[in-house]
């Protein structure tokens, strides 16, 4: 599977000079498996620019939305192919008793916050709860559960042959647990994430200041770092950044990260920051490759 | 794809919750089993969850009775857990149970089943002694 991310921003766009390096758009990340399967994962604004570059390439993808926060949804309304009549668009999210996907997502998407509505859109776009049981994409199984987060809120395993990336951007498994001592069936979030060969979740606070967040839906980075060793990830990428979050404070957390990582037992070139335009080869037992995004950003750089 | 092996996030949440109360309180699954206690229903057992791990209904019951006024055991079938998994509505009840050490506690039991959109997932039992014990 090869990985793309295109926004890696939490809660709200950040640009800015202070941010070009890890990028200011929320969350989105293209998945593309072995037979040129799309997959895209939450509709964030970084899912305009992936949208202007695939240009028609992309008549059919399937979008996976973690939830219906507006950063993960934002950019469904920006998104080249909606507004194309050759494009085939299948829209994947939590269930709700309260109404169905569409009719959520049509809160967003009509007046007056859109000057469209969804019935509107010259694509042909469906909108499918995820299946309580795992499903087929293309060549690879999709598996949802339910995390922690305020709200329905998804996690995401996507497998293709023996390769797994979990997907988990908004998640507080840490709330009212010890992640280090509970057993892993008590774990939001730890079977979609088992051994997988590269978890992206989120990393939205540092330890300092987690205190004023608490139950809010985001981890402090070391029950990130927790979560990841306890589920025996192979890799893993720190994602949903705080907007607050400028570049230099990424890597100065980034540099305290590894530190910890390395205290827990883990391998420093393992973890990494997220960024956008960043692209991971990902392949099994850990033998992923990253190239650098425009800003070049090394993967697992320690000391920073 | 492994077997999921994990608890549905209501039960993971409601003993998240249930870790933080200082009230007696117990988890039970689908089944009835209790899954988990808090330290202040260890206190009140007299033995903490850590030592005792999961106990099905059977188990649980030869620990704490529970008993009605006249002494008699209560009967798993008839306790206000089993009627909240069974009825999925709340159920309300006193008697009184035994700890580990002989003590006996006059207790009010409130059962809250969880139900989540796959259906009834357990319930939350909390225990209000009312004999100043706990």
């Amino acid at each position: 599977m090869k990985l793309k991310v295109w926004g890696a921003r939490g809660s709200i766009p950040a640009p800015g000079p202070d941010m070009n390096r890890y990028g200011g758009n929320t969350s989105c990340v293209q998945l593309t498996l072995s037979d040129g399967t799309e997959l895209i994962l939450d509709a964030g604004t970084g899912i305009r620019s992936l949208g202007i570059a695939m240009a028609s390439q992309m008549p059919r993808v399937n979008i996976l939305l973690t939830h219906l926060h507006l950063d993960h949804i934002q950019g469904l309304m920006f998104f080249p192919p909606c507004f194309r009549s050759e494009s085939e668009i299948t829209i994947w999210g939590p269930a709700s008793p309260e109404a169905s996907l569409e009719d959520r997502i049509a809160r967003y998407i009509s007046a007056p916050l859109s000057p469209v509505e969804v019935r509107e859109l010259p694509c042909e776009v469906s909108f499918l709860d995820t299946p309580a049981s795992e499903w087929q994409l293309g060549p690879a199984t999709i598996r949802a559960e339910s995390v922690t987060h305020r709200g329905p809120t998804l996690g995401y395993r996507i497998t293709e042959g023996d390769t797994s990336v979990a997907y988990i951007p908004d998640h507080e498994p840490g709330l009212g647990a010890d992640l280090a001592g509970v057993d892993p069936e008590w774990i939001s979030g730890h079977d979609l994430a088992s051994k997988a060969d590269l978890l992206i979740h989120d990393c939205q606070y540092t330890d300092d200041e987690y205190p004023e967040h608490v139950g809010w839906g985001h981890s402090r980075i070391t029950d990130t770092l927790t979560f990841a060793r306890r589920v025996e990830a192979e890799r893993l990428l720190l994602f949903h950044h705080d907007p607050l979050h400028s570049d230099d404070f990424l890597d100065a957390a980034h540099g305290k990260a590894i530190e910890c990582w390395q205290g827990l037992g883990g391998d420093p070139a393992k973890i990494e920051m997220a960024a956008e335009r960043r692209e991971v080869d990902v392949n099994s037992a850990g033998s992923s490759a990253s190239r650098p995004g425009p800003a070049g950003v090394a993967v697992g750089s320690a000391g920073r | 794809m492994m077997a999921s092996a994990q608890r549905p996030l209501e039960l993971i949440l409601a003993r998240n919750l249930l870790t933080s109360l200082s009230t007696p309180a117990f988890l039970a699954d689908e089944d009835g089993a209790l899954v988990f206690y808090n330290e202040a229903a260890g206190a009140l057992l007299g033995m903490s969850f850590e030592e005792s791990g999961r106990l099905g209904p059977g188990e649980w019951s030869a620990i704490i009775g529970p008993f009605d006024s006249d002494g008699n055991q209560i009967e798993v079938e008839e306790l206000p857990v089993t009627k909240a998994l069974r009825d999925g509505r709340p159920c309300h009840a006193e008697y009184s149970i035994r700890s580990t050490n002989g003590d006996q506690h006059e207790i009010e039991v409130s059962a809250l089943p969880i139900v989540a959109p796959e259906g009834r997932q357990g319930a939350i039992v909390v225990f209000w002694p009312t004999d100043g014990g706990g």
